[in-house]
Parts: C-alpha cells; sequence; structure tokens
C-alpha cells in the first residue's frame, strides 16, 4: 500500500511539474487523513453503511490524489482531462472526466459552445476543486455523492449563452451514451456521503448481501459507465442563471433513456440490467458577506424490468442546505441534509425503501496556498428497510471524524 | 527677445490672477463599512477641455486586465497589451465599441479608436474571470486611487454637480450625485460618497475554485 502511494504521489508531482507551460493549466491535490470510524460496514467494503468509512476502526487512510489539466489548443479550443487514483473502493487510475471545448468568441450578447468527450452532468454546486472535490467539506452531499458515483455522460453538449448587462443565463442541452447502468445502486443501497468519484474504468461495488441472497459470491463490482442493450442516446437539459454575489440557480432534467428490460453480461456470467433512470435537479448560491449558501434538490426514479412487464421502480429524493462562512485561512461549513427512497409495494401498510438526515460539520485551516487541514464531522441517522431484510438493525445513527491534510498544486 | 522680455511680466501677472481665481475639489469614495473605493468614476458637469487625442493602455498580468476601469474621452484610442505568459483573447459586445483580438504573450493590439460616450465592458474568451470597463465621455473624470480619493485642480469657481459611478453599484439606485460649490481659491470641502457595492466580480481562480 505505502509503495502504491508513493508511486501516485510522484505521478500526480511528476505530471503536474513537468507540463507546466504556456497555455497549459495544471492543478493536482494528494489527501492523507485520520479517520475515527463508525461500525456499520461502509458500502465501499460491501456493507449498507453510508459513510465512506465503516470499520469501526481509527487509522490513517489514503484520502486521495487527482491531477486536472486543461490545455487551450486554440483560442477557441480547450482540452480538459482529470485523473484521479483511490486505493479504498475502487481502487487503482481513472480518468474522472475528459473532453474537448469549442467556443469561439462573440461581439454580441449571445454566445455558443460544443463540448464532447466525459464530462459531469451539471448537477453540483458543490464541487469545482481539482479532482471533482469540495472546498467546503472532505464528503459531499448526498446528491453528489451518487452524481460522482454513477453519473457521466459520455457524448455531446451544446450550451447557448446570453450575457446581460446585469445578470446572464444560459441553457444547454446534451446528448449522451454509457450511462445506462445509473440508479443501480440508488436501488440495491439507497444513497451515501462520501468523497469517492467513479472514473472511467472504475467499478462500484454491490453490497454484498443481495448478492450472497441471490447465489452470488462477493465481492460484485459492476461497470457505472457503460452501454446495456440497443443503441439509444440519453440526454439532459438546463437552464442556468447567473447574478452577482456570485448568485446562480440552475435547473437540470436528466433521462438517460436506458431499456429497463436490457441486459447485458458481466462478471461470472451475471446479467448486469439496465435501468431508465430521470430526475430532476434544481440548485442555488449566492454569497451574503462572508457566506456561501449552497442549496440543491433531486427528485427522481429508476426502473428496472427484471421480468418482462414486471417494473420495480424506485423513487428518490434528496435536498441539502450547506453554509460556508469565509474567514481568510478559516472556512467553517455546515452542510444539513436529507435523503430518502421509497419503492412501491403490494402491501399498502408496508414501507419499503429508506430516509434518513445528515450533518455535516467541518472546519477547513489553509495557512499556506498549497496546504489545507481540515477536520470533519459527519453524522448520518438513517432508517433503512433494506437493512431488516438481511437482519441488521433498521435504524442506525453513523458518526464518522476525519482530520485530513491535503497539498494542493 | 525684447519682446517676449516685455511681455514675461504680463504672462506671470496672468497667471497669478488665474491661480488665484482657480479652486480644487477631492471626492472620497468609501463602502458601507468606511473602506476607500477604488476604480470609481467620478465626473463633473465640465466639459473636458479639448487636447489631442490620446492612447490608453490596458495591461493583462496575472490573468487580469490593469487598470480595472479606465476614463477615456471620445477620439482616444486604446491599445490592449498581453504581460502574461498565456495567450488571451480581448473582447467587447457593447454597441459602442464591439472588437476581439487575439493576444500572444507580449504582443499588443492594434489601437482602438472610441468616438462614442458610454461604458464599454470588456472579456477575455479565453479568462471568463477576466473582467475590465472602458469609460468614455465628454465631461472631466477621474477615477478614484486606491484611497478612494479623485481630485480636480485648476477648477474655475461656481457650482458643479458631481457624479459618481462604480462597475460594482447595485443596479436600480440612481447614480450616486452631489452638488458642490468650488471657491475661487484654495479647496472646497471634502465631499464623500457612501456607495452600496455587489461584490468583485474578478473572481481569482483558485486551487480550489477551478473556473471551467
Amino acid at each position: 500500500m505505502k509503495k502504491h502511494r508513493l508511486c501516485s504521489i510522484i505521478a500526480v508531482w511528476g505530471v503536474a511539474t513537468s507540463l507546466h507551460a504556456q497555455d497549459f493549466v495544471l492543478h493536482a491535490y494528494i489527501d492523507e487523513r485520520l479517520v475515527a470510524a463508525p461500525d456499520d460496514t461502509s458500502w465501499t467494503r460491501g456493507g449498507f453503511g453510508k459513510t465512506r468509512y465503516g470499520d469501526g476502526k481509527t487509522q490513517f487512510h489514503f484520502g486521495g490524489a487527482a491531477v486536472y489539466g486543461a490545455a487551450q489548443i486554440t483560442p477557441e479550443l480547450l482540452a480538459l482531462a482529470q485523473l484521479q487514483d483511490q486505493t479504498s473502493g475502487h481502487s487503482g487510475l481513472s480518468l474522472l472526466e475528459g473532453w474537448m471545448r469549442y467556443r469561439p468568441v462573440s461581439t454580441t450578447p449571445w454566445r455558443w459552445s460544443v463540448r464532447a468527450g466525459a464530462f459531469f452532468p451539471p448537477v453540483s454546486m458543490e464541487n469545482d476543486g481539482v479532482g471533482w472535490t469540495s472546498p467546503w467539506t472532505l464528503s459531499s452531499s448526498a446528491i453528489n455523492t451518487w452524481v460522482g458515483e454513477e453519473l457521466r455522460a459520455v457524448g455531446g453538449e451544446f450550451v447557448l449563452e446570453h450575457r446581460g448587462e446585469l445578470t446572464d443565463w444560459d441553457v444547454r442541452a446534451a446528448v449522451f451514451r454509457r450511462d445506462d447502468p445509473s440508479g443501480t445502486i440508488l436501488a440495491m443501497r439507497g444513497w451515501s456521503i462520501g468523497d469517492l468519484v467513479s472514473g472511467i474504468g472504475s467499478r462500484l461495488r454491490e453490497p454484498d448481501a443481495p448478492v450472497s441472497a441471490e447465489g452470488g459470491t462477493p465481492p460484485r463490482y459492476y461497470d457505472p459507465f457503460r452501454n446495456i442493450g440497443t443503441s439509444h442516446w440519453g440526454d439532459y437539459a438546463a437552464v442556468d442563471w447567473h447574478a452577482p454575489s456570485e448568485t446562480r440557480v440552475s435547473l437540470v432534467y436528466y433521462d438517460n433513456h436506458a431499456d429497463p428490460g436490457a441486459t447485458a453480461p458481466y462478471a461470472n456470467g451475471d446479467q448486469q440490467s439496465a435501468w431508465r433512470t430521470r430526475f430532476w435537479s434544481v440548485g442555488a448560491r449566492t454569497d451574503t458577506d462572508a457566506i456561501t449558501w449552497i442549496a440543491q434538490a433531486m427528485d427522481g426514479d429508476t426502473t428496472v424490468e427484471p421480468i418482462e412487464d414486471l417494473y420495480r421502480r424506485t423513487h428518490y429524493r434528496a435536498a441539502f442546505v450547506l453554509a460556508g462562512w469565509n474567514r481568510g485561512a478559516w472556512r467553517p461549513a455546515l452542510r444539513i441534509e436529507h435523503f430518502s427512497t421509497r419503492k412501491p409495494s403490494n402491501d399498502p401498510d408496508v414501507h419499503k425503501g429508506e430516509n434518513g438526515n445528515a450533518v455535516t460539520a467541518a472546519l477547513n485551516w489553509r495557512p499556506r496556498d498549497y496546504l489545507r487541514f481540515t477536520a470533519e464531522v459527519l453524522r448520518i441517522d438513517s432508517t433503512a428497510t433494506v437493512r431488516a431484510q438481511y437482519g441488521l438493525p433498521e435504524h442506525v445513527i453513523d458518526t464518522q471524524v476525519q482530520v485530513s491534510v491535503r497539498v494542493l498544486y | 527677445m525684447k519682446r517676449w522680455g516685455s511681455r514675461l511680466p504680463c504672462l506671470f501677472v496672468w497667471g497669478i490672477a488665474v491661480a488665484a481665481h482657480a479652486g480644487s475639489l477631492t471626492i472620497k469614495t468609501i463602502d458601507n463599512r468606511g473602506h476607500p473605493v477604488s476604480d470609481a468614476v467620478v465626473t463633473i458637469d465640465r466639459a473636458n477641455s479639448p487636447t489631442t487625442a490620446s492612447t490608453h493602455y490596458i495591461d493583462q498580468k496575472s490573468e487580469t486586465f490593469i487598470p480595472y476601469v479606465e476614463v477615456m474621452h471620445p477620439g482616444d484610442s486604446v491599445v490592449f497589451r498581453n504581460s502574461d505568459n498565456t495567450r488571451h483573447h480581448v473582447y467587447s459586445f457593447s454597441p459602442i465599441g464591439a472588437f476581439q483580438f487575439i493576444l500572444s504573450p507580449g504582443e499588443s493590439s492594434s489601437p482602438v479608436v472610441l468616438n462614442r460616450t458610454g461604458i464599454i465592458a470588456l472579456g477575455c474568451n479565453i479568462h471568463d474571470h477576466m473582467i475590465a470597463y472602458l469609460v468614455v465621455t465628454t465631461d472631466q473624470a477621474q477615477v478614484t486611487t486606491q484611497q478612494g480619493q479623485a481630485r480636480f485642480d485648476d477648477l474655475p469657481a461656481g457650482h458643479y454637480t458631481v457624479k459618481v459611478w462604480h462597475p460594482q453599484l447595485w443596479p436600480g439606485h440612481p447614480l450616486a450625485s452631489s452638488d458642490v460649490d468650488v471657491p475661487p481659491e484654495g479647496a472646497a470641502p471634502e465631499l464623500p460618497f457612501t456607495l452600496r457595492l455587489m461584490p468583485d466580480p474578478r473572481s481569482v481562480v483558485d486551487r480550489e475554485h477551478l473556473d471551467y
């Protein structure tokens, strides 16, 4: 493990320093942390625990590393890629996003651009740091944890902007492929809260208990970014409004248009199902003096058809409010969120699904531009019927404490 | 020489006479918290003395336009200079002056002559966080310093209307304006303006807030 970590450090800093040149922008981070984990087995280890770490131990962990590179090939053409290295969950190097954007200059208030490649749908208002990290907390909200785990558009996006005297707005539309498994993890496991982002080429672990119940042998992993079934395009559309004081309001509708009856072979001869996943997402952020406010909400459903005409649908909802206090080198942040899933049941008296609340309190201290220390407490109070189904307590309170040191380039 | 010799005392006396009837005016701009506000444009309701058109330079350093706000008069020209080690793509879509220049490191644009009055917002199509303003006016105008001060010298005594504009003024509020009397001699009392400003839109790209 230590050798692997050293290699990743050398790789990250080597790339970051060697490629620094005109019209290239390079940033990177590497993170080491001390974690006091709850007992509930983490989803990264095949459990139903909602925190990234969940083994009841207090020990050091490699938090991750990533390199961000952007090359302005011509004044109109930008190429951008982000690579990450992770050792928990889906280990190894993977591509978080990689795309090219063509954006010609406009001498009118209107400006258009297109980009093609693999990119995040424009849902998150938190994750604008290197490696899709959040500058506010170590753990992303439940919404953005899921976006990081299972959503990536591999396709093209068109953006039309209008730049006004005071406010700007833009509309964007995208078509994409390779996102047919999105929604799997919400239906099987429910929401989680962490900072583990899937890259293209990484794998997500299914909860062990259902795999065993089906006669499989855990651990079982799946590729979250693949096509399943007949060729088709997913799409999303978004409207974004920008105003002074870093104010932004965003509305997104996403639909992967997957065929819920389609399957494709994957590990150990099993069949992986496509999940028809769609959602509405709304987000807003603004600054009031030194406080940055971010709020997001998501409402959607995902459907699978394991047997013809037998549709299993999971409705999911989540929302959070985050307040970050910009006090120079010190930046405290507090996030409160609610999440739920609901699965229709034949018995109206039986509720299937989950609901929970979480509070994340983080204190960031950045004594140098390149150095950040973060102490974070995450408390998740959740009730999930799936846990009771496998003999675990239905109601769990998980508390995870992390102290991280992050070096930024 | 003899003729000049006889006229010099006359010019001297005339100069003293003018100076004796010229005052100065200092404007101080502060924000809600009493901090000085720089880059505010202060205009007085007197036409700028016609002089030859001048050339103004807007530099680009550390992905920032310098200065943030520049006052120009109709007929003046502006040249954009790139002192960064990366390309910039300066543009404006203002109806009073639309243009665009791709500037390599060390390169300067050709001069752009601006003949119409108004405000021109500048941007960089590569770096969206770069913003600057050109204010083209026929009036006498000054930009406030880091100390929030603008000073007009050699003003004839009289009644003046002073207006203050800043790119971060909240919309919907009338332009800050005040009347002042400039005495025949000496300085008028410092004229303070308190401006309620929006946050600075020139976001700095940080490793934790990537602008892409």
